[in-house]
């Protein structure tokens, strides 16, 4: 395959050396590596997935091309490469080099259809999403067939029918799709108003291997939607139900526990110039989804059909993303002490900007930014001798998580600017991450982040972190130091430590030192430190990274 | 044998011309669908993609405010903010934009679909069109970088 498209290149560039044959050609490359290090405090390197104590230096590379041509086609490929193996805790999917993705798309004003791997989402993607991430080695793309229609100016039907991405391989599972989005408010000719209404069907086919199975191997989700704003106010529902399948714990199929799923989402706003509020809600139970029931909460996020972030604010700071929330969308009924089915509740957001030139506001005034969320389990019958339940529609279980943040920025100068920045986080690991002996952990943390423009484009910005908690393990600082030279080179210097008493991470500073240099849309950065065993989050997608310590550098370039 | 590809791809790269923008339909935080390469056909387009939960990116549009009527009057420059989150995230697009007063178009890339089709991997990345051409783009933020962003644009303005 790959000669074929050096083949299909080659021929393009000796037929005719003209550039605007490339005109429409978007090149896109990224590297990741690393050297992983042996490390006295933390311990020898450990492939754990891999099984692999020898291959210290890693690389992940990815080549994609999307080439436009006759104004209506695109033909994309992704080629990848994961060797000797894949970074650290990417799935044992990921390996060697080989063709990722390819599609041909046709376009046009009405249609859109592709062949090969697409990405689609239906909604807020809480029934159907697919997606890459390379951070997080998430690839669920559909491979199969696509097509949207644009019907009128009005309406947006699409149509998809594929096997999910897993590795360099598809899924066994089939999905299927139709989605429609029609706008109201274009029908009636509103002006200040825009209504529109959402409807989704998605489909999942897979073979069942039992001999008298109590499920259907078709599971079918449907999904409304409702979209509503006027003026400065805006609104919208989204309500998913999932049919009876069975539950799937720890890759054992259940032929004994069936249950239905549904999930409901709910958002609310108002905004104008200054200020902005917006609230959502949502409820998940058992809406855990996947191509392959047997995979069904695989860490590596393989053959994952939709999308159920955690809806929490996203922190920018090193000790801001130690207690981090993962939505608890799927049932758990392995241990009678802990019991769950889903989870309930929502997050507020308010922004603020403060005017110029008032008392509080000072001579360039100053911006704030106010979140809360709130997270429970279910409330109901848990029944674990008969592995069972009921629950109640909009009752509040177990406090699983809360987080509150502020966030002020305030410009002194033309040269200084500042950020104040707290954080109050409520963290039950026991039910989170499933484990039993942890007590819930309550933590504040401060930041103060300055930045400092000097002559020559040059500027130096710096961090102070510090992270209080009720509990013993617990209780860390950390600092970050960034001196930018131009535009193109910059330093910085960081590292958190915990003089807690939490075994894994106690009397051990997790340093990092790096520097990158960015020309136009070409990005190398490199870095040498100790990273802590923690979650790597990236749109409410969290992964598992270890504990390691080594050379990393990226490369990344857009042409 | 991939290291061939990738290297004659730079040269590709390197040589080939100013790069057309793929034609591509966003929707605008009303909903109502915008043909991006009607809307920057005219003047000097630049288009910042940027997320919510981005620290530079929000530092680079924050500090583009601050001048953008002055880069409007010299220049009738049209800056277009292409909001990447994804549904986690997209509810806080429209507060933060007019609680931070921003006066940019936003528009949001749908399941990051044209992120993905210029080959976009870290944020902010800015892209400034020409007749639909892009003529520069970059990626990054350092403050002050906006100055050499309207260097940029200047330049090209007629």
């Amino acid at each position: 395959m790959k000669k074929i498209i050096l083949f299909f290149i080659l021929t393009l560039t000796s037929s005719t050396i003209h550039s605007q044959i490339f005109d429409g050609l978007s090149i896109g490359l990224e590297s990741n590596s690393a050297w992983y290090n042996d490390d006295k405090k933390t311990g020898a390197f450990n492939d754990e997935i891999n099984n692999d104590k020898d291959k210290h230096l890693r690389l992940n590379n990815y080549l994609k091309l999307d080439y436009n041509f006759l104004s209506k086609f695109t033909a994309s490929v992704q080629i990848e490469s994961y060797e000797p193996f894949a970074l650290l805790n990417y799935s044992p999917n990921l390996k060697g080099t080989n063709l990722g993705t390819y599609s041909l798309t046709y376009r046009t004003t009405k249609i859109n259809a592709t062949v090969g791997h697409f990405y689609e989402q239906f909604g807020s993607g809480m029934i159907l999403r697919n997606w890459e991430d390379r951070q997080l080695g998430i690839n669920n793309a559909l491979f199969g067939g696509k097509i949207n229609y644009r019907l009128l100016d009005v309406a947006d039907l699409t149509a998809v029918y594929g096997n999910q991405r897993v590795g360099y391989e598809t899924s066994d599972g089939v999905i299927f799709g139709f989605n429609s989005e029609f706008e109201l408010d274009s029908i009636f000719e509103w002006n200040n108003t825009a209504l529109s209404i959402g409807l989704s069907y998605v489909g999942r086919e897979q073979k069942v291997n039992l001999d008298a199975p109590n499920f259907e191997a078709l599971t079918n989700a449907y999904s409304g939607r409702l979209a509503f704003s006027h003026g400065k106010f805006y609104s919208s529902a989204e309500y998913v139900s999932k049919s009876n399948d069975a539950i799937v714990q720890a890759n054992q199929i259940s032929n004994q526990f069936i249950k239905p799923g549904s999930g409901f989402l709910f958002n609310a706003g108002y905004s104008q110039k200054g200020l902005g509020i917006d609230a959502t809600f949502r409820r998940l139970e058992n809406m855990s989804f996947y191509s392959d029931r047997e995979t069904s909460g695989n860490v590596f996020f393989e053959n994952v059909v939709n999308y159920t972030p955690g809806l929490t604010k996203q922190h920018d700071y090193l000790l801001t993303n130690i207690f981090v929330y993962q939505a608890q969308s799927s049932v758990s009924f392995l241990d009678p002490g802990l019991l769950k089915a889903g989870e309930i509740g929502g997050q507020l957001d308010l922004f603020y900007n403060i005017k110029k030139e008032t008392v509080l506001g000072g001579k360039y005034g100053a911006k704030i930014a106010f979140n809360a969320s709130y997270w429970a389990g279910l409330k109901g019958d848990f029944d674990y001798a008969n592995q069972d339940y009921n629950t109640e529609a909009f009752g509040f279980g177990d406090k699983y998580f809360s987080d509150i943040s502020l966030e002020v920025r305030k410009k002194w100068s033309s040269k200084w600017r500042s950020i104040f920045y707290f954080v109050n986080q409520y963290y039950n690991k026991k039910y989170i991450e499933g484990n039993f002996g942890a007590k819930p952990i309550v933590t504040n943390i401060g930041v103060i982040e300055s930045t400092h423009k000097l002559r020559n484009g040059k500027s130096i910005r710096i961090e102070a972190q510090k992270l209080w908690s009720d509990s013993k393990d617990h209780n860390w600082v950390g600092g970050t130091f960034e001196f930018n030279f131009n535009s193109k080179f910059s330093l910085y210097i960081n590292d958190i430590y915990n003089s807690g008493d939490d075994s894994s991470t106690d009397k051990t500073h997790y340093y990092n030192a790096g520097g990158s240099f960015t020309k136009g849309a070409t990005r190398v950065g490199l870095n040498y430190g100790r990273q802590r065993a923690g979650l790597l989050c990236v749109g409410g997608v969290c992964r598992f990274v270890p504990e390691a310590t080594g050379l990393t550098a990226s490369v990344t370039m857009a042409f | 044998m991939l290291k061939k590809l990738i290297i004659f791809l730079l040269i590709i790269g390197f040589f080939s011309g100013a790069q057309e923008l793929p034609s591509a339909s966003l929707r605008d935080l009303d909903g109502s669908v915008v043909e991006l390469n009607k809307i920057s056909k005219k003047n000097i387009t630049v288009l910042s993609f940027w997320a919510t939960w981005c620290v530079p990116c929000i530092n680079e549009l924050d500090a583009i405010a601050e001048v953008y009527d002055e880069w409007k009057d010299e220049t009738g420059v049209n800056l277009i903010a292409i909001a990447t989150d994804d549904t986690r995230t997209k509810k806080r697009i429209r507060p933060l934009v007019n609680g931070k007063g921003w006066e940019y178009l936003v528009l949001y890339d749908d399941n990051q679909n044209l992120k993905r089709a210029l080959n976009i991997t870290t944020l902010p990345h800015t892209l400034v069109l020409k007749n639909n051409k892009i003529i520069h783009r970059r990626t990054g933020y350092t403050p002050g970088i906006e100055d050499e962003l309207f260097e940029i644009i200047k330049e090209n303005s007629n």
